[in-house]
């Protein structure tokens, strides 16, 4: 999969990784440290004390922003990875199970799909409290849908091969056929779901953020946004800027990595 | 094309109104499971300062104190047959608050479904079709997907109202200087937008492989001109664009939270999230189960359109 990446790809890999080191440098207290604290006077535009500007508080955007990251790279990978755990494992005991299992399982999950993202989300943030744990929570809890489908259908497909039919026949084990044949089957579908659903949670992070329902104890790219709108207007587009060339792109590196591991070398 | 009327498939018709049903009732119970767990609606009302006598008599009152599993009963019964209960904040049967909201959402998003739509599907088309058409669009496609709705929004209001001033910032209540179509215009032009990113690309994949279809080349092999060999497209491809455009109906419905908070439209985005925020459980509840059933019902509606134009579906060729 990797070498099918192409020059794109590769450089889509390579911001993912910029951005993860830069999270995490954030997050061990190599640099940024000084986002919640007065760097100078209010609105001071981009330059040499301030490379980003400061806010409304004379707070440097540049580290908030460094400081975001964390927020949204463990929403984005929180939120992924539990929507296609809980999506991939559904959809392919579903379709391999097939019969009253899979109309049960495909029945509520119709159900679930019914259910206005948008409502969910909210109702989530609600329910659970403003954090990062919340919308990764909700995150995954309205996205795991769209994954039960793929993997459905990858598990009936699978049920009618020949190979596992076989293998079932000569007496594999669960653990055996879960490890040798349903999880090779259904990786190519769930590494791209992941990758999608990761771009998606990214955004989705940005707009709990944006109405108030993220993490209150850390800047997040969604919260700068929400205050830089009538800041914009004002003339001071550094905060509007600094909030959302980085958003982009991260949710861009993501979205070309998944349009290039989608791709099939034919 | 047979002319054959095939007869309506009433097993699955009836599999399918099960489903509904029973997906309208998984909604108004999980919505009232979350009010549940969050919070007492009796203290709720009475405020931080009442006393244990005065919630205790409330909850009575309000019929709280029965067992939980009556009232997720009767609750969700009532949620099904549209009947949502007052709302205990604004003080008014919630249906109707949410009719009232419905109208300047519609006013927006259902211009903007409709342009974004067509200006999808032929993009979609013409990203198909010419090298140099699908490597702007995709480029523009993955742009607007990679940006968030929020910037999108920002950046809108600022450079085309703001700046070149070639709209009204805001303003709804529908009045003022200018004409009211003037302030729809903008909000459905983001929206159109904010739906052409990621439909461009659906459409696109849906009509590449529809051109490579052999049939095509057999068509085109008996000189039927050009144009009637891209009617055989589009008649391919209705399947898959009514499924997309039945999943945006939802959409359409909710509306944009972002939109109408930015804009500053009193729609059913805006209504929703001011309902969650006062925990106004009634209100939440007619939103939820209303848009489920819109979006249950629009799935049914485009079934039923594509099992009228697809003589395959209707002998069942393809699922």
């Amino acid at each position: 999969m990797r070498s099918g990446l192409g020059r794109a790809g590769r450089l889509a890999l390579f911001g993912l990784g910029g951005f993860a080191v830069l999270a995490v440098g954030a997050a061990a207290g190599l640099w940024a440290q000084a986002w919640d604290v007065p760097v100078g006077r209010p609105y001071m535009s981009p330059g040499t004390d301030a490379w980003l500007g400061t806010d409304a508080l004379g707070y440097d955007l540049l580290a908030q922003v460094v400081q975001g990251a964390r927020v949204s790279l463990v929403a984005g990978v929180g939120g992924a990875v539990g929507a296609v755990a809980v999506g991939g494992a559904l959809g392919a005991w579903a379709g391999l199970r097939g019969g009253w299992t899979d109309r049960l399982l495909s029945g509520a999950t119709d159900a679930f799909a019914a259910v206005p993202p948008v409502v969910a989300l909210l109702a989530m943030a609600l329910a659970l409290g403003p954090g990062v744990a919340t919308v990764v929570v909700a995150i995954a809890a309205t996205q795991w849908t769209g994954v039960f489908r793929a993997a459905r259908a990858e598990g009936q497909r699978l049920r009618a091969a020949d190979f596992y039919r076989a293998a079932q026949a000569m007496g594999a084990g669960t653990l055996h056929q879960i490890g040798w044949h349903v999880i090779p089957a259904l990786r190519p579908v769930l590494l791209s779901a992941l990758v999608v659903l990761f771009a998606h949670a990214v955004k989705v992070e940005a707009l709990l953020a944006y109405l108030g329902a993220s993490a209150p104890e850390l800047p997040s790219w969604g919260k700068l946004l929400a205050r830089s709108g009538s800041e914009l207007a004002r003339g001071v587009w550094w905060p509007t800027l600094a909030a959302s060339a980085p958003l982009a792109l991260l949710v861009l590196c993501a979205q070309v990595l998944a349009d290039r591991s989608g791709r099939r070398p034919d | 094309m047979s002319s054959r009327r095939a007869s309506i498939p009433w097993p699955a018709v009836l599999r399918r109104l099960v489903v509904a049903a029973a997906s309208l009732a998984l909604v108004a119970a999980l919505v009232f499971v979350t009010f549940e767990w969050l919070a007492d609606p009796a203290a709720l009302r009475l405020g931080r300062g009442a006393s244990q006598e005065a919630r205790e008599a409330l909850r009575a009152a309000m019929g709280l104190d029965r067992s939980f599993g009556t009232r997720l009963l009767e609750h969700v019964v009532r949620a099904m047959t549209f009947d949502f209960g007052v709302s205990q904040v604004r003080g008014g049967p919630a249906g109707p608050l949410m009719l009232q909201a419905l109208g300047p959402t519609l006013a927006y998003a259902l211009p903007g479904w409709l342009l974004g739509t067509a200006a999808a599907v032929f993009g979609g088309l013409a990203a198909a079709r010419r090298r140099r058409a699908d490597r702007a669009l995709l480029a523009l496609s993955t742009a607007v997907i990679s940006t968030s709705s929020v910037i999108v929004v920002v950046l809108a209001q600022h450079v085309l109202a703001h700046r070149l001033g070639w709209f009204p910032v805001l303003g709804w209540p529908l009045a003022g200087g200018a004409s009211p179509l003037a302030y729809v215009m903008l909000p459905a032009l983001v929206w159109a937008l904010l739906q052409w990113g990621p439909d461009v690309r659906h459409y696109r994949a849906v009509f590449e492989r529809e051109l490579a279809a052999p049939h095509l080349d057999g068509l085109r092999g008996r000189g039927v001109p050009e144009r009637r060999v891209e009617r055989h497209v589009l008649r391919a491809a209705v399947g898959p664009i009514v499924a997309r455009i039945g999943q945006r109906l939802s959409h359409v419905v909710v509306g944009s939270v972002v939109i109408e908070e930015l804009f500053n439209i009193s729609g059913l985005g805006a209504l929703l999230v001011a309902a969650i925020h006062e925990a106004d459980a009634a209100l939440v509840q007619a939103i939820a189960v209303a848009t489920a059933a819109v979006t249950i019902a629009g799935q049914a509606l485009c079934d039923g359109v594509v099992w009228l134009v697809d003589p395959r579906v209707r002998r069942r060729d393809v699922a």
